[in-house]
C-alpha cells in the first residue's frame, strides 16, 4: 500500500457527511474532545496554518490569534451543536486550510483587517465541522470545550515560539511548511472528490 | 467584575469534581475453572441500563448477577465455570450505547497468580493472560494515575492556584516539590491504611483547601503580604498530605493487587505525577508565550481564574458539606 493510499483510507470529517471518527480516551467527553481534534488533521492543519501565518506577520498578529481563533471556533462549534443544519460544505473546509497554507507560503503580509476576518472565518467554519462532530459522537458542549482548550493553548504557545525566528532560513522553513498544508489541502480535496 | 462572579457560580453548577470514576472488575477463582465474580460501577445519575460484563463461548454462569448498592457503587456478584480454567479467556465490556468509561480488571488465580488490566471503549476486551508480565500491571496503574489527577479537576485547580500565587522559578520548583512529596506520602500512608479518614470530611476538606487559596490569590493581587505568600511550599505540604489522602481514596474504588501493592502505588503515584506536570508544563508555557509576545489580557480574565478558584472551592466545600451531615 503506498502512503497515498493509506492517507486516503483516513476518515475525515467535516460538513455533509460529517462522520464522527469517535476517539474514546476513556478520560470522559472533554479529553475525548481533545484527541478528536487531535487526530483530525483537516483541524489541525487549519490551526498550524494559521500559528505560521501570524508569525509570519509579527507579535501584534500572533496577539490577535490568541483571542480571535478560539473564540472563533468555540462559536462555530457552539452554531453547529444549537443549529445541526447549518454545517459548511467539506470541500470549504479543505479549501479553507489550503488558502491559508498558500498565504503562508507567499508570504502575504495582511492587512490587519484582513488577518483577523481570515481568521475568524476559517475558525468559524472548522469549528462548525467541529462541533457537527462533537454531536454525531455524543460528546455535545463538553468535547467542543476539550477542542476549544486544545486549540487554545495550542495557538498560544506555538506562534510565541515561532515569531521569535528571525533568521531568514527559519523563515524560510515556515514558508515551506505552509507549502506543505497547502499541497495537503489540494490531496484531500482530490480524494474528497474522488469519493475517498 | 459583577458579570464575572455570574459567570463563575455558573461553572459552579455544571462543575463537578471527580464525576467520572472507573468501574472495577474482579475475579476471583475459588475453585479450579469457578470463579466468583464483582462487578463494581459508580453510580452515576438514574441510569437503569450499565455496562455488561461478557465472558466467551468457554463459560457458563452458575449463578445469575447479585445487585446490592454499597455507598456510591452498583455491585453485581455472580459465579462463573469455565472449561479449561481461567487462563486464556477473553472478557469483555459491552454498554448498552457503545459508551463507557474505562474500568480496572483484576483476577486472581487458585495458585496465587495474578493479572491486573485495564479495560478501555477503545480496547473492551481483555485476555486472561497466563504469565503476566509487571509491565501490564505498571502500565495499567500508571494510566489510572494518569486518569485520576485529569479528571480530579479539584486537584488540578489546586496546583493552579499555587502556579498563580508562587513568584520566581525557584520558589516554585519548590513548592511543587512539597506538595508532590506531602501527597506520595500521604497516599501509601493512607493507602497502607495506616491513616483512616472518611471520604466525606476529607473532600469537603480538600474543598476547603482550594477555597483557602482563592483571598490569597486576591491579596497577591493588591500587593498584599501573607504567610501563603511567603512560604506557599509550607502551604502546599500541608494541604498535599490532604490531597493524597484523596488520591488514596480514589484508588480504594478500584482496588489494588494484594500480591503487588508497592509496585502498583508506586506506578499509580508515577501517574498522578506524568499528569500533573503534564499540567504544570502546559500552564507555564502558556504563561511564558505571553509574557513573550506581550499580551496583556483584559483586567477581567486576568482575573477570572482567580475568582473561579475561590467560588469553585466555596461551591465544592458547601455541597460536600452538605452531602456529608445532611443527606
Amino acid at each position: 500500500m503506498t502512503f497515498t493510499d493509506h492517507c486516503s483510507r483516513i476518515p475525515w470529517h467535516g460538513a455533509g457527511g460529517a462522520l464522527a471518527h469517535l476517539v474514546q480516551t476513556g478520560f470522559g467527553g472533554f479529553y475525548d474532545g481533545m484527541a478528536h481534534w487531535a487526530i483530525t488533521p483537516e483541524d489541525v492543519l487549519v490551526v498550524l496554518a494559521l500559528t505560521l501565518l501570524s508569525a509570519l506577520g509579527g507579535k501584534d498578529r500572533v496577539r490577535r490569534l490568541v483571542f480571535t481563533l478560539p473564540a472563533a471556533w468555540f462559536a462555530g462549534g457552539l452554531m453547529a451543536l444549537v443549529f445541526p443544519t447549518l454545517l459548511p460544505p467539506m470541500v470549504l473546509t479543505l479549501a479553507s486550510f489550503g488558502l491559508v497554507g498558500l498565504l503562508v507560503a507567499l508570504n502575504r503580509h495582511l492587512p490587519d483587517a484582513v488577518f483577523v476576518l481570515l481568521v475568524l472565518v476559517t475558525a468559524v467554519i472548522h469549528g462548525a465541522g467541529n462541533g457537527g462532530a462533537m454531536r454525531e459522537a455524543g460528546l455535545g458542549w463538553l468535547g467542543l470545550a476539550g477542542a476549544c482548550v486544545a486549540v487554545f493553548v495550542v495557538a498560544s504557545v506555538l506562534p510565541a515560539l515561532l515569531v521569535r525566528i528571525e533568521k531568514p532560513a527559519g523563515r524560510i522553513a515556515m514558508r515551506v511548511g505552509g507549502s506543505w498544508i497547502a499541497a495537503a489541502a489540494l490531496l484531500m480535496i482530490g480524494w474528497w472528490f474522488r469519493g475517498g | 467584575m459583577r458579570w464575572m462572579l455570574i459567570l463563575a457560580c455558573l461553572i459552579s453548577l455544571v462543575a463537578d469534581a471527580h464525576e467520572l470514576r472507573p468501574g472495577y472488575l474482579e475475579i476471583t477463582e475459588v475453585d479450579p475453572g469457578v470463579a466468583e465474580v464483582t462487578w463494581k460501577l459508580p453510580v452515576v445519575g438514574t441510569a437503569r441500563e450499565v455496562p455488561k460484563v461478557m465472558f466467551d463461548a468457554d463459560t457458563q454462569e452458575l449463578t445469575p448477577p447479585n445487585e446490592r448498592l454499597t455507598g456510591d457503587s452498583r455491585v453485581f456478584e455472580w459465579k462463573i465455570e469455565r472449561t479449561g480454567g481461567l487462563d486464556g479467556a477473553t472478557v469483555r465490556i459491552e454498554a448498552p450505547d457503545g459508551r463507557f468509561r474505562d474500568a480496572l480488571a483484576s483476577i486472581h488465580r487458585l495458585d496465587g497468580r495474578h493479572t491486573t488490566g485495564r479495560i478501555t471503549p477503545e480496547r473492551p476486551t481483555l485476555v486472561i493472560d497466563p504469565a503476566p508480565g509487571w509491565t501490564r500491571l505498571a502500565a495499567t496503574y500508571l494510566m489510572l494515575g494518569i486518569e485520576h489527577i485529569l479528571l480530579g479537576f479539584d486537584h488540578l485547580l489546586f496546583v493552579l492556584g499555587l502556579l498563580l500565587i508562587v513568584d520566581g522559578t525557584r520558589m516554585l520548583v519548590k513548592t511543587i516539590t512539597a506538595f508532590t512529596l506531602a501527597h506520595s506520602l500521604s497516599l501509601a500512608i493512607a493507602t497502607f491504611r495506616i491513616v483512616e479518614v472518611p471520604e466525606g470530611p476529607l473532600n469537603a476538606c480538600i474543598a476547603l483547601s482550594i477555597l483557602f487559596l482563592g483571598p490569597e490569590i486576591v491579596r497577591k493581587w493588591r500587593g498584599g503580604e501573607s504567610f501563603t505568600r511567603r512560604h506557599p511550599w509550607v502551604v502546599a505540604f500541608a494541604f498535599g498530605l490532604l490531597h493524597g489522602i484523596g488520591f488514596a481514596s480514589g484508588l480504594a474504588v478500584t482496588g489494588l493487587p494484594h500480591a503487588s501493592i508497592p509496585l502498583a502505588l508506586l506506578w499509580f503515584n508515577l501517574g498522578v505525577e506524568a499528569g500533573q506536570l503534564a499540567f504544570v508544563f502546559i500552564v507555564l508555557a502558556m504563561q511564558r508565550s505571553w509574557k513573550s509576545i506581550s499580551l496583556r489580557w483584559p483586567l477581567a480574565l486576568r482575573r477570572a481564574p482567580g475568582y473561579a478558584i475561590g467560588i469553585l472551592g466555596a461551591f465544592w466545600t458547601i455541597d460536600r458539606l452538605v452531602a456529608t451531615f445532611l443527606i
